[in-house]
This record gives C-alpha cells, sequence and structure tokens, in this order.
C-alpha cells in the first residue's frame, strides 16, 4: 500500500532518515516509535510529500507520492497548521472542498465529542483545543492511510479516550493507520504493529503479538531496551 | 483549482474590505462636498479616491507575494500541499487570482471615477465649458491627441503583460529563496535580492528586442512569465519541502 525504499533525508551534514525502507499494509495500526529528533515526522512528512527526500522515494500503490496519492492518505501534523482567520466551522469546509473522503457529519460529531463548537476561532485555541481539532478534522476523513503525529500530545485523559476510539472505529480491513506518540502505554492498547525508529534509522519493526510469544518481550520493555542505556545490546538482539 | 482560487481570495479579503471602507469614506466626502458646496470636502474626497485607487490597486497586487511568502515559510503551507493539488495548480491559483483582483479593482475604481467625473461635470456646468476650451486651446495651436482603440488596447496588454511577470518573478524569488534557506530569518530578504536581479535581467533582455511595436515587448514579457511559472512550478514540485 504505502511503502518507501531506502528513503534518506539529510539536513547539511545532519541525517534526519537513514536508508529506510518499510511497508505498510491495510487493516493494521502501526506505533512509529522513538524519542524526539529520532526521525518519525520527517519521515511521515515525506509520505505525503510536504518533505523531499534526498535519496529514495515513498510510493503509494506502486506510484511515487503526489497529489493523487494525498487524495487516501491523511495526515495530521503535531503543529497547528490552520489559517488564522478560520473557524472550526470554516476548517470543516475547507477540507470538505478538497478531500471527498470528507465527512462533514462525522467531522460535527467528533467536534462535538471533542468538546468544541464550530464558531470557535482556531487562533484563540489552546494547544490542547488545537489538537482536538486537528484530530477531529484528520479522523472525519475516510482515508486508506492515517498517518497521525503525535496524536495525543496535550490531549486530556477523557479526550485520549475518544481519540483512540476513533481511532480503532477507522482501522477497516482496507485501511493502515500510523500514530507516533512517546505515550507507549496508551498506544500498545491499539497498535498491532511497532516500528522502531532511532537516529533515522528503522531498528524494528514487527507485530506486537510476535514481539512476546518470541521474544517474551512487550512492546514497553522493547522501547526500553532500543532507546535506553541498553540500547546498542537491544538492537544487536534484533 | 477554483476552490485553490476562493481561498486566495478569502486570504485578502480583509485588506480589500479595509480599501472600500476606506474608499466609501472618500467618495462620501466627495459628494457631501458637492452637495454642501465645500471646497475641502471635494478636495479630501478627490484625494482620497486617488490614493485608493493608485495605491490600493498596487497593495492588492503585492498582497499575493506576501500571502505567498506567508504560505511558504510558516506551517500554513501544509493547508496547501496536504490537498490532491500539484503545485503548477496551487501557483497558477495564485496568479490568476491576483490578476482578476487587479483587473477588478481597476474596473471598480474607473466605473466610480467616471461616475465621480459626471456628477462633477453636472454639478459644476462652468467646469464643461472650461474642459471645452481647453480642447480648443489644444486644437489652435495643433496639438492633437488622437487616441485611437488599438492604442488602449496595446497599452492594456502592455501593463497586463508586465504585472503578470513582476508578479511571477516575485514568486519564482520566493520559492527560490524558501528552498535554500527555509526558515531562516533572512528569506524575505533574500526573496527580495533575488527578486530584483531577476527583474533586472528580464528588462535588459526586453529592452533589447527591436523596437517594433508595444506587442512584441507585451510577447517577451509572457514569455518569460510562462518560463518562470514552469520552472516555479517545477521546483515546488520537486525540491522545495516546507
Amino acid at each position: 500500500m504505502l511503502e518507501c525504499n531506502e528513503i534518506t533525508k539529510s539536513y547539511g551534514k545532519k541525517l534526519a532518515v537513514d536508508h529506510v525502507t518499510m511497508k505498510l499494509e491495510p487493516g493494521h495500526i502501526y506505533a512509529m516509535l522513538g524519542p524526539n529528533g529520532s526521525g518519525k515526522t520527517t519521515l511521515m512528512k515525506m509520505a505525503v510529500g510536504l518533505v523531499k527526500p534526498s535519496s529514495g522515494e515513498f510510493t503509494y500503490q506502486g506510484n511515487p507520492v503526489d497529489k493523487e496519492s494525498r487524495r487516501a492518505i491523511a495526515y495530521m501534523s503535531t503543529e497547528p497548521y490552520f489559517y488564522s482567520w478560520m473557524t472550526a466551522s470554516d476548517v470543516g469546509k475547507y477540507y470538505r472542498d478538497f478531500f471527498a473522503d470528507f465527512s462533514m457529519e462525522r467531522y460535527l460529531y467528533l467536534l462535538e465529542r471533542m468538546e468544541l463548537t464550530p464558531d470557535m476561532k482556531t487562533k484563540t485555541l489552546s494547544s490542547g483545543m488545537m489538537a482536538k481539532l486537528k484530530i477531529a478534522v484528520t479522523m472525519a476523513r475516510k482515508a486508506k492511510v492515517y498517518l497521525l503525529d503525535e496524536p495525543l500530545n496535550g490531549i486530556d485523559l477523557l479526550a485520549r479516550d475518544v481519540i483512540l476510539q476513533s481511532v480503532i472505529e477507522e482501522c477497516t480491513p482496507d485501511a493502515a493507520l500510523v500514530i507516533s506518540s512517546h505515550l507507549v502505554d496508551e498506544l500498545v492498547r491499539i497498535v498491532d504493529t511497532a516500528i522502531f525508529i532511532k537516529e533515522g534509522r528503522l531498528v524494528l519493526m514487527g507485530e506486537v503479538e510476535d514481539f512476546r510469544t518470541q521474544m517474551g518481550k512487550s512492546v514497553v520493555d522493547l522501547y526500553r531496551e532500543i532507546y535506553g542505556h541498553t540500547g546498542a545490546e537491544a538492537e544487536s538482539e534484533v | 483549482m477554483l476552490k485553490l482560487m476562493k481561498y486566495e481570495f478569502r486570504k485578502t479579503m480583509f485588506s480589500k474590505t479595509i480599501l472600500l471602507v476606506i474608499t466609501v469614506i472618500a467618495e462620501l466626502l466627495l459628494l457631501a462636498g458637492i452637495v454642501l458646496d465645500r471646497d475641502n470636502g471635494i478636495g479630501f474626497g478627490i484625494v482620497g479616491l486617488v490614493l485608493c485607487a493608485s495605491f490600493g490597486i498596487l497593495y492588492i497586487g503585492l498582497e499575493s507575494l506576501l500571502v505567498f511568502q506567508k504560505d511558504l515559510n510558516t506551517k500554513q503551507s501544509y493547508m496547501l500541499f496536504l490537498t490532491p493539488n500539484n503545485c503548477f495548480q496551487i501557483l497558477g491559483a495564485k496568479v490568476i487570482e491576483n490578476g482578476l483582483s487587479i483587473l477588478l479593482g481597476g474596473c471598480f475604481f474607473l466605473v466610480l471615477g467616471i461616475l465621480d467625473y459626471t456628477i462633477v461635470l453636472t454639478h459644476y456646468g462652468e467646469l464643461k465649458d472650461l474642459l471645452t476650451m481647453m480642447k480648443l486651446l489644444f486644437s489652435s495651436i495643433q496639438i492633437e491627441i488622437n487616441i485611437t482603440t488599438i492604442d488602449v488596447i496595446v497599452v492594456v496588454l502592455e501593463l497586463l503583460s508586465s504585472w503578470l511577470m513582476t508578479i511571477v518573478t516575485g514568486m519564482l524569488a520566493i520559492v527560490l529563496s524558501a528552498t535554500l534557506f527555509a526558515g531562516k530569518r533572512f528569506s524575505g530578504f533574500v526573496s527580495f535580492v533575488i527578486f530584483l536581479l531577476m527583474t533586472w535581467g528580464c528588462m535588459t533582455v526586453i529592452n533589447h528586442l527591436p523596437e517594433l511595436s508595444g506587442l512584441l515587448d507585451s510577447l517577451a514579457a509572457l514569455v518569460f512569465t510562462t518560463l518562470m511559472y514552469l520552472i516555479a512550478g517545477w521546483i515546488m514540485e520537486r525540491k522545495l519541502s516546507v
């Protein structure tokens, strides 16, 4: 479905993404894990064309990502990006204008569950409310691939449950979801595949159940091993 | 692309509304001055309308570049580049919206000017006599002012093509700067320097063309415009990271 082959991104001498190859299949919820600066965000942005790779490419259904793939890929960034003159209602109308898979009905439903109202101005929203708005407008699309970059950041506990619930609802056999987050404990409740990114490299990717049965380790254990002080040992094991 | 243009227009609606409000105030001053026979009102009204027309149209034209600079150098760029549109469509929508805004703004002020001219002449009958005397005076000392429709069309085409080239040059400069110096504080200054250099280059080539007619200059400007539009679109599509 969505895959990359030896994709690399460098900023001057710094290698943000280092020859990553991976394939995302429909019907799966992926956790993309890694500390700040590991390359998760850059990888997601390259998947939607916001960042151009230094080498390699992302392909969707066998074709390089372009305007057509953006019809099927929904991306939620960490940063706020709505126009400052917009209200929540304007944001919905914008998405309805450009994305055929956007459902205004579902958007209004998600807004209500997030305790937001359509007349709220984006420039007056707190960081938590902005995060909820981004989630609502992204999950109101019926996309084939969802890339959610830190969707749980700044979100209160009850709203996190709403978000995770809407993620589960969108996980149909023909859709793939990728969620990056530091809140590993929350994510493991819903994901079936984990992707570990460290210093721009893909160090481990596999099904959560396989880690448990074959390695006897949970995702949290692996996270501690890969990114903790024993990171080098953990990488060599896998 | 119509949807892109709709939102480009929306982005500049605030400044257009301010311009409209100031124009209305100046017009009311002029009309009040005529009705109440106050020279001050007429004077302020005319000055206000002339300033609105000249600087207003200029600002409308340049604002599209300011918006584009903001679009490429802030996270608001995601609103454009996450949509299922390629960069040629995004750029094309901006250029067309800019051209239409200037054209509509120009027509608006032209119509307003003609209406005001008619009102002033009607109210001040002696002014009409003065203008007629001036025409006779020019004729008597053999200063013929013959302006044909073709001349007007050629001048309008020259202005439009020249303005279009200016806007697209500005956009290419902004794209180059954003691609090379993304997020840096001096990127706006660099955009301006690149714009000046490219404009100088284009004008140098155009000025060296044989002086056959104004249409040739317009054609050359359109060729440069097309070339720069294609280059800007290609860079955005292949190289620009936002």
